[in-house]
């Protein structure tokens, strides 16, 4: 039998569909507005150079008692977590009633290519976590890193051990050499020494397409063709091209902290073999001592699982808790299911200590 | 059936489709662009046109050229795939004649000759981005020149510089090489993506004949693009995660840093003959500036942990010599005068000093307290 039985007439039908909803599509891109994003009303409590920590306001007040710090990654925009109305994570936290803080580290340029992962770690998020425990009146505070905000977030709480009370990290990269991480393979024989003395700052278009390259057809052609689907749905078209504006709304890289990140993290893998150096600080996740939440996803392109996983076998703590989302790294935020299943999990966990 | 009908049928319902479409389209542009195209035109070309009169577009237009990209490629696909089915009779049509008519319709008319039958190339070469496209543009600026070097075989470009200009032309000499280097990498990395798409077709292939069993049959031109394009990602992870590809990946990024690191030199060599100031002279600045914001910091954060140690020092010598006199006896007090009985206001005064006393000889509760009763009990000390 043959595994092809494509009824050449329904084939005529399907393409005339095809090429008829992008002539009748054109109409729902014209109608169009620019896309809005962010939901949850925030406001500023500190600021310094190109970074401002925001906190978030929800409809009542927050009744838990340590507040939650949000660090994102450096390569995309925060407002990934507080996306839309039915898709922000933000939103579900402080319905849950905790105490939202994000760190929104900007669009670095020139003049901030020599800021090293020191500045980001000991420096910036360090003013950041004193700037929320200040303002609550608390000793230690909860840390929520996301992605390279995760990693970020390890080695401040490696290094800073009496001021995080609970780290919950999320898709976050640990063991960088796990054979199915292709960002690291790609890495490995890159000169970033000649590659940041050439660009400086990392151009986002650069990443982005290094990012697009990982799966290239589903992501620069397929995923197009599935808009076609959708074309006739203007709020569907918005959620699209929401989600478009996010994945290329991309700031440039800090060079030296892009310099240093390939090097230790990527090349090095020093977060599991040791040795990595943060300024003058020895980074150990045996030192990572406090309850520890990591949240990954089973799917995730970008972080493979067991790139996440690594972290139960290193950090030092004993409250280790793990969460396998079934969904993709972009999914994690995004989903209905992750709407229904991330908040709550990080809500009960957090409640629970 | 739709599987007996003759060629001239299918030709009719070909026709009348391709009629369908160019209606649509001239619906859908109406008032935008009045003249309807030929309905013999491929279908891919509609996109094309399309295209280029979204292209100032605005808010929404990079979003646009890759829909419009995609539904071009996607179109094409469909057509060569349509093309295979019309006039056989449903079902008919080995995996191997499906897999052609697959990869025809990457190989559409107007689609890079170079990148013939390696669709992963052609999706990457269509990424647009001034840190990405721009460069490929110069490359191929520089492309006649550098195959007129490589003509004279390259060995002019070793050949020692003299005289007053030798420093220019050892830079020349330098990005040119470097060019070079940059062509070749890409060169082969161009080889592992055809080997990717190559690979891909033939996990095609398997992944059809795994369909082969009743209720798993493909039967719309989607569900067989989308086969493949699972089958072009595995093949594709299988390439991006070998060694081979490793190498090959870092040669390029490597040699395209140099070409750009010559590039930029250049440039600032006639900066410098123009009066303006360049990039290396603004890094400069720049990471002075850093150095000394973390100077700044760095002697503030001295400063202050210097004031805490001279306080915990301070603190410390306070309470040694507030155990010294808890632990001495208490000296001999002489049976005071019997005090002439008075009003209300000296008995409350009295009761104010014996607090003092009191918290005296319990343990030092504070460090406020204990200061407070160290400049209440000894008045020379510093506190």
């Amino acid at each position: 039998m043959n595994a092809v039985r494509i009824d050449p007439q329904k084939a005529l039908a399907e393409a005339a569909q095809f090429n008829q909803r992008i002539a009748t599509g054109f109409k729902t891109l014209r109608a169009l507005d620019e896309v809005d994003y962010g939901v949850s009303a925030k406001e500023e409590i500190y600021r310094e150079d190109k970074l401002v920590l925001y906190r978030f306001k929800g409809e009542h007040k927050p009744t838990a008692k340590t507040p939650l710090l949000i660090t994102y990654a450096l390569v995309n925009r925060p407002y990934m977590v507080d996306l839309q109305d039915d898709r922000s994570l933000v939103k579900h936290l402080l319905a849950l009633g905790e105490d939202v803080y994000l760190i929104d580290w900007g669009y670095p340029d020139q003049s901030d290519r020599y800021l090293t992962l020191d500045d980001y770690i000991n420096g910036y998020i360090d003013r950041c976590v004193d700037a929320v425990a200040k303002r609550c009146k608390v000793d230690k505070i909860n840390l929520l890193g996301i992605c390279q905000g995760g990693a970020f977030s390890l080695c401040y709480a490696s290094t800073h051990r009496d001021k995080i009370r609970n780290l919950i990290t999320m898709v976050t990269p640990v063991d960088f050499h796990t054979p199915d991480n292709m960002l690291s393979v790609w890495t490995r024989s890159m000169d970033v020494d000649l590659f940041v003395d050439t660009l400086g700052n990392v151009p986002a278009d650069l990443m982005n397409w290094c990012y697009l390259t990982l799966k290239p057809v589903r992501l620069l052609q397929q995923k197009y063709i599935g808009l076609v689907d959708i074309l006739d749905n203007k709020a569907e078209v918005e959620n699209f091209l929401r989600m478009e504006k996010w994945i290329f709304d991309s700031p440039d890289q800090a060079g030296e902290a892009f310099r240093q990140f390939v090097k230790d993290f990527y090349q090095a893998n020093k977060l599991v073999t040791g040795g990595l150096k943060i300024g003058d600080k020895d980074v150990s996740l045996k030192n990572v001592t406090m309850p520890i939440l990591n949240i990954f996803a089973e799917q995730d392109h970008l972080v493979p699982p067991n790139s996440s996983r690594a972290l139960k076998q290193h950090a030092g703590t004993k409250d280790y808790t793990e969460v396998a989302f079934k969904g993709g790294h972009i999914g994690i935020y995004v989903s209905g299911r992750a709407q229904r299943e991330v908040p709550g999990a990080i809500h009960d966990w957090l409640s629970s200590r | 059936m739709s599987g007996t009908k003759s060629p001239q049928d299918w030709m009719k319902d070909w026709q009348a489709l391709q009629k369908q479409y160019w209606t649509a389209w001239t619906d859908a542009t109406r008032g935008v662009k009045p003249d309807m195209p030929d309905p013999a035109t491929p279908w891919h070309e509609g996109f094309e046109q399309w295209s280029r009169m979204f292209a100032d577009a605005g808010k929404q237009s990079e979003t646009l050229e890759r829909l419009m990209a995609s539904a071009r490629n996607y179109s094409a696909l469909m057509q060569s795939m349509i093309n295979a089915a019309a006039g056989k009779p449903a079902g008919e049509g080995a995996a191997q004649a499906w897999t052609d008519a697959l990869r025809q319709g990457f190989n559409f008319p107007g689609a890079d000759a170079l990148l013939q039958n390696n669709p992963l190339a052609q999706m990457l070469k269509g990424i647009q981005g001034p840190g990405v496209q721009s460069f490929d543009q110069l490359s191929q600026t520089f492309a006649p020149f550098l195959a007129q070097a490589k003509q004279e075989g390259m060995s002019w470009l070793n050949a020692p510089a003299f005289g007053y200009l030798r420093e220019h032309q050892e830079h020349y000499q330098k990005m040119a090489v470097a060019f070079v280097e940059y062509q070749e990498a890409t060169a082969k990395y161009n080889e592992l993506m055809l080997k990717a798409s190559q690979r891909g077709f033939e996990i095609f292939q398997d992944k059809l004949a795994a369909r082969e069993e009743p209720g798993r049959q493909i039967e719309t031109p989607r569900a067989l693009y989308d086969l493949w394009v699972d089958a072009a990602e595995e093949a594709y992870q299988e390439i991006a995660l070998s060694d081979d590809f490793r190498k090959v990946y870092g040669d390029v990024v490597n040699a395209q840093m140099r070409v750009r690191s010559q590039i930029q030199q250049e440039v600032e060599r006639v900066g410098v003959d123009l009066g303006m100031p360049t990039r290396t002279e603004l890094n400069s600045v720049h990471k002075r500036l850093h150095e000394l914001r973390r100077e700044l910091r760095g002697s503030r954060s001295a400063e202050t942990s210097g004031q805490i140690e001279a306080l915990r020092a301070e603190v410390l010598q306070l309470r040694e010599q507030l155990q010294e006199k808890q632990a001495k006896p208490a000296p001999a007090v002489a049976p005071a005068k019997p005090k002439p009985r008075r009003a209300g206001p000296v008995r409350k005064r009295a009761a104010a000093v014996a607090q003092p006393r009191s918290a005296s000889k319990q343990a030092v509760g504070s460090f406020a307290e204990a200061l407070k009763s160290m400049k209440k009990n000894k008045p020379g000390s510093r506190a």
